[in-house]
């Protein structure tokens, strides 16, 4: 057997991840041998997965796999596959890179824990859980992962179970993670009575014969069991506890990784099991779910007072842009929703993981206890803003490459369709950026600048290896930022293209003509769309440009004397460089970051009043809205599936 | 050539910044009609600033009471070079009729260097426009006189 | 090579860059201001005070307060003025558009182009730690808020409008440039019936974009000492209040080339008429072109800024807010749904 065929490579990134989890309870009292074993299998994963970019992006390949070897005899996949193509590939990628980051900014940021080496154990269990289902070929396994990944994120979300409410929150994941596990069963059981097969390619073939109630209860099962994954409202206020109690590297998976296995199942929902049956209807639902999510957990971060907290909506919030985008159902929607998602897992990775280098030095994350910190930790400061312009879509980082194209792919399905619902759509994408953008400046103002309060005067950097570990992503941040067109060639664009030929992902698995032949007329024609962008954006001529002008008016600054008078701080004229406020003496005056948008909020008073009511924080509540949110979406299949 | 226009425009926009140091408010209101149509100094390019690190010209009011002295001298401090003081109405010179009591502290010539001095109780407008115009000539002379 | 980067290195610096944003923007300013005068039968400072008021800002001491982080509190003005002048480049003059710059930037890319001036003041006013600035940045990020969805709302009607007309594949164009040329060829927009509304909104929008009175209550200098900038003083104070005057300019013309683009031909046409052909023609076209833009832009400030500025007062910020979302949204979404459906 040639173990250096890329044919082994997904198996082998599935079972790095398990092995280490596993060699690291036998050996995982030695830390030395307990973080190498962790960083061999979180880096093998990622090299392995890179690996796999040439066949499978560059050159277009499918990889199906067949565990033992037993292919499907007799017309019926019987046996466990795996199979990657581009859009697994591409979610695989996006997995490693946030696994590996996080694995790095742990070394350092455990290190003062106990219980280390069940930390790692659980992370590498969760890691193996959506690598697993990412790469999976067929249902059943989907599941399986799901049910790893949902155990091992509760157990982190508990991890440090001395932090008020991280029990509770773990508890609340625990009830509504169950329940989408339970839909996400009961669909997949539903479908195999109907279709005799769990493979997704032959499940995908054979839906489309069996059209009738019980696929339609089947799909909104799955789908909603996604939602529960990937946070989408109303699912959102679990994802806000949990990251409030997770420590950072945790925070990251969850929103990096485990968010995007939501998504990822609900791609090869929308998109490949159900996509021959009707997907024009199923977008409504996903743009509207999306732009619920996007606004709603936008204005839900306004009003946090959390680091974590806020930090944790504004990630489902950009789910939501994910989500709708994807549900547009153009190729030029689908490859932004997939450029959205990844860059959502580098720069939400970033900021969480600044969110913990604060926690880590001034033991809070409460905005109004911090202030200041941009002399103390400089560089944290950097990374946070690097972060925080991508979040919000200042150009040129990569949050605005790809909310921009997002916007051009919701205006011009609008154009296209004639729908003027669609143009709504960019409407509240455009006034969420700008949201997020307002609540960025409220962190910004709240923890970095302002007065440095007494409680936070011993604060200083963070170690080297949480500070690298966040260069990392700032970096990545930049240059997905820079450079749109490469990540859509070479990334994006291969990924999208395989939403709209599930054709060829049936027989790459099932044998070349098994779509035509077992569908006949039915089979959905490979459908080469072409992305077509109707502005245009040159970050890199406009960086340029920015530069230019930016070393002139320097230079003018410079040779004009621009700060020649500085600070020659002698303690006489201590008046003189102290705060001007109004003649008082220096009183601590912070202003308060829960309150920061009084202008914005009064008007949207009766507003946010609800929502405050609605999130009563009480589990029971939360069960209910997903039981009605699954009513509604069993009714709404049943309408139009 | 840029020295020049600077010591030029710094004789052209001088923005004042206002202190009330326990003044009965009639030098204020005397003060803003200044900024009225009828007179407005304007033209002169005087305006208002809100903060003491944008202004050039301190105009100081009222009989510089305990309670505001400190808080006189620390935005006075704050305020950057080259900058000048004005006192107007009688009450920061001397005291006026609230001399000899126990809260005033004044004058302010004890404590800080005063440029111009604008006498009455209340000075007309004209006369304010007079002294503010006397300082932006001072303004100049220490702006050239400011070494760099 | 070379040659094309010496052309960038004077479209940066002078022309339509830095030195042209910089002459215009500033005259603008002071024309605003002996507007607002004689509107309130005032005499008012000379036509030349913001340049007066710059130089000599740039000769005063430069405080930075010991609470402030230094580096963001000198770069963050520099960076917002680079920003601007590099949004100005993407904004033709008529005829006059650098072929270059067409394809960097487009309509939703310069909506977002126009928050790195507010974000650099914010950042700047953050840094100092000052509470005024902690109110003032609160009140400038609404106010941005505020802005952002009529301005939205009238950029996707303009896109939608310009894209059906010139009968574009997907029904839609972002380009700024198209736009303009559709404009020399059909006629201004501003004489379509559906976009009137827009345009009365932008014109409302102006104003608040800028933080001129009475939507300034983030820089209001009475209540909060002009929020952001208490702290600052000095050449880095000039630079905010330059970056102000160019942020009018901005505002203007991109009003001007959004709906009176159509104004160009007839330059063009004039030109023809007097003879010139070739060079001169070019010169003399581009020369009328930057004049006539210019003139737009202090009728549009006369009437947006200045006529607004002298006979209202200061909202309170929430008010500011709630009247972008009601009335101006409205308008604005009133063309969009007109242009939709195709009237």
């Amino acid at each position: 057997m040639n173990f250096l065929n890329p044919q082994h490579f997904p198996i082998f990134a599935i079972m790095l991840y398990f092995l280490g989890a596993f060699l690291i309870v036998l050996f995982g009292k030695n830390r030395a041998a307990r973080n190498c074993i962790a960083f061999l299998a979180t880096g093998l994963a990622l090299t392995l997965m890179i690996l796999l970019v040439k066949p499978i992006m560059i050159d277009g390949g499918i990889i199906a796999y067949w565990m033992g070897s037993r292919v499907p005899a007799g017309g019926y996949a019987i046996g466990i596959a795996l199979e990657v193509d581009a859009l697994g590939l591409f979610f695989g990628l996006l997995i490693a890179t946030a696994v590996f980051v996080s694995c790095l900014y742990s070394f350092s940021y455990m290190s003062e824990d106990d219980n280390e080496p069940q930390y790692y154990t659980l992370f590498l269990m969760l890691c193996g859980g959506v690598m697993g289902l990412v790469l999976s070929g067929d249902l059943f396994n989907m599941f399986i992962m799901v049910e790893i990944l949902t155990f091992a994120a509760v157990a982190l979300t508990a991890f440090r179970n001395r932090v008020t409410g991280a029990l509770e929150a773990a508890f609340k994941y625990l009830v509504v993670g169950c329940i989408g596990s339970t839909c996400i069963l009961a669909g997949t059981i539903i479908l195999y009575q109907q279709a005799h097969t769990l493979n997704l390619a032959q499940l995908a073939t054979i839906i489309p014969l069996c059209k009738g109630t019980n696929v339609s209860i089947a799909f909104a099962l799955l789908f909603i069991g996604f939602c529960t994954k990937a946070f989408i409202v109303p699912f959102h206020p679990l994802a806000a506890d949990a990251h409030g109690a997770a420590p950072a590297p945790v925070s990251v998976l969850i929103s990096g990784v485990l968010t995007k296995s939501g998504i990822y199942g609900i791609i090869r929902l929308a998109y490949f099991l159900f996509q021959t049956m009707n997907l024009g209807t199923m977008q409504f639902w996903l743009v509207f779910l999306g732009s619920v999510s996007m606004f709603v957990c936008v204005t839900m971060a306004l009003a946090q007072h959390d680091f974590k907290r806020l930090l944790a909506f504004h990630s489902i919030s950009q789910i939501g842009y994910v989500l709708t985008a994807i549900g547009l159902a153009t190729a030029l929607g689908a490859s932004a929703g997939l450029y959205h998602a990844m860059n959502h897992t580098l720069f939400k990775g970033l900021l969480f993981l600044t969110a913990g280098a604060v926690l880590h030095e001034t033991g809070t994350t409460d905005l109004g206890k911090l202030g200041g910190l941009s002399k103390k930790m400089p560089h944290t400061t950097v990374l946070f803003l690097i972060g925080a312009a991508s979040i919000s879509g200042i150009p040129p980082f990569n949050g605005f490459a790809s909310k921009w194209l997002i916007y051009q792919a919701a205006y011009e399905k609008a154009a296209e369709t004639g729908n003027i619902g669609f143009a709504f759509v960019t409407i509240v994408a455009l006034v969420t950026s700008t949201l997020t953008l307002a609540s960025f400046v409220k962190v910004t103002q709240s923890v970095f600048f302002g007065q440095l309060p007494k409680e936070c005067e011993n604060a200083k950097e963070v170690s080297f290896g949480m500070r690298f570990a966040m260069g990392i992503l700032a970096v990545l941040c930049t240059v997905t930022g820079l450079f749109p067109n490469l990540v859509q060639t070479y990334l994006t664009g291969p990924a999208a293209k395989t939403l709209f030929h599930v054709t060829r992902y049936i027989n790459a698995m099932l044998g070349e003509g098994y779509a035509e032949s077992a569908m006949g007329a039915s089979a959905p024609e490979a459908a080469t769309r072409t992305i077509e962008i109707v502005g245009v954006w040159n970050p890199v001529n406009w960086l340029a440009l920015l530069m230019i002008a930016l070393l002139a008016i320097c230079i003018v600054a410079i040779a004009s004397k621009y700060d020649a008078v500085r600070e020659n701080k002698s303690e006489k004229v201590e008046a003189k460089y102290s705060l001007f406020y109004g003649g008082e003496d220096t009183v601590f005056s912070q202003v308060g970051g829960g309150d920061l948008f009084w202008g914005f909020k009064h008007n949207w008073r009766h507003y946010f009043s609800f929502m405050h009511d609605l999130h009563s924080g009480i589990v029971n509540d939360y069960s209910l809205w997903a039981v009605i949110a699954l009513a509604l979406a069993m009714v709404y299949a049943l309408i139009v599936l | 050539m840029f020295k020049k226009l600077i010591e030029e425009s710094t004789g052209k926009s001088p923005w004042l910044f206002h202190i009330n140091a326990g003044s009965c408010n009639g030098c204020d209101i005397e003060l803003v009609s200044v900024l009225t149509p009828r007179y407005d100094a304007e033209r002169l390019g005087f305006k208002l600033a809100g903060s003491p690190r944008h202004a050039d010209i301190v105009v100081v009011t009222g009989p510089i009471t305990q309670q505001s002295l400190p808080r006189v001298l620390r935005s006075i401090e704050q305020v950057p070079d080259p900058k000048c003081i004005v006192t107007m109405g009688s009450c920061p010179q001397s005291g006026n009729v609230f001399r000899g009591s126990y809260s005033v502290a004044g004058p302010l010539s004890k404590y800080v260097h005063v440029d111009v001095d604008v006498a009455g109780c209340t000075p007309k407008p004209e006369a304010v426009i007079d002294g503010l115009y006397l300082a932006t000539q001072i303004l100049q002379e220490k702006r050239k006189g400011m070494k760099k | 090579m070379i040659l094309d980067a010496l052309k960038t290195l004077i479209y940066v610096l002078i022309f339509p860059g830095f030195l042209f944003c910089f002459l215009t923007g500033l005259l603008l300013a002071g024309i605003d201001r002996k507007l607002v005068a004689r509107m309130q039968k005032r005499v008012g400072p000379p036509i030349l005070q913001p340049f007066y008021d710059f130089f000599k800002l740039c000769g005063k001491q430069t405080i930075v307060p010991a609470a402030a982080n230094k580096t963001v509190f000198l770069v963050a003005p520099l960076l917002g003025l680079a920003a601007l002048v590099v949004l100005q480049l993407f904004i033709p003059v008529f005829q006059f558009q650098i072929p270059a710059f067409a394809n960097v930037a487009d309509l939703i890319v310069i909506l977002y182009l126009l928050l790195i001036p507010a974000v650099s003041i914010i950042l700047g006013g953050a840094s100092t730690g000052s509470p005024y600035a902690g109110i003032g940045l609160s009140r400038e990020m609404v106010t941005v808020l505020a802005c952002e969805l009529p301005l939205v709302l009238v950029l996707l009607s303009v896109g939608r409008s310009v894209g059906v007309a010139i009968g574009a594949k997907e029904g839609i164009t972002f380009s700024l440039s198209t736009i303009v040329r559709y404009q020399l060829e059909s006629g201004s927009l501003i004489c379509k019936a559906s976009l009137i509304p827009a345009a009365i909104a932008f014109l409302l929008v102006i104003p608040g974009e800028t933080g001129n009175h009475p939507f300034d209550a983030a820089e209001a200098e009475t209540e909060i000492c002009e929020g952001m900038l208490a702290e600052y003083s000095g050449a880095p104070l000039g630079v905010y209040k330059l970056s102000h005057a160019i942020k009018m300019l901005t505002m203007t013309s991109l009003f001007v080339m959004l709906f009176f683009g159509g104004i160009g031909t007839g330059i063009g046409n004039l030109v023809a008429l007097i003879g010139l052909t070739g060079g001169a023609a070019a010169a003399v076209t581009m020369l009328l072109d930057v004049l006539v833009l210019f003139v737009l832009c202090v009728i549009v400030t006369a009437v947006g800024i200045s006529f607004v500025h002298a006979v209202t007062a200061r909202l309170k910020i929430e008010q500011i807010f709630k009247y972008y979302w009601t009335v101006v949204s409205a308008l604005a979404l009133l063309s969009l749904v007109l242009v939709w459906y195709g009237l």
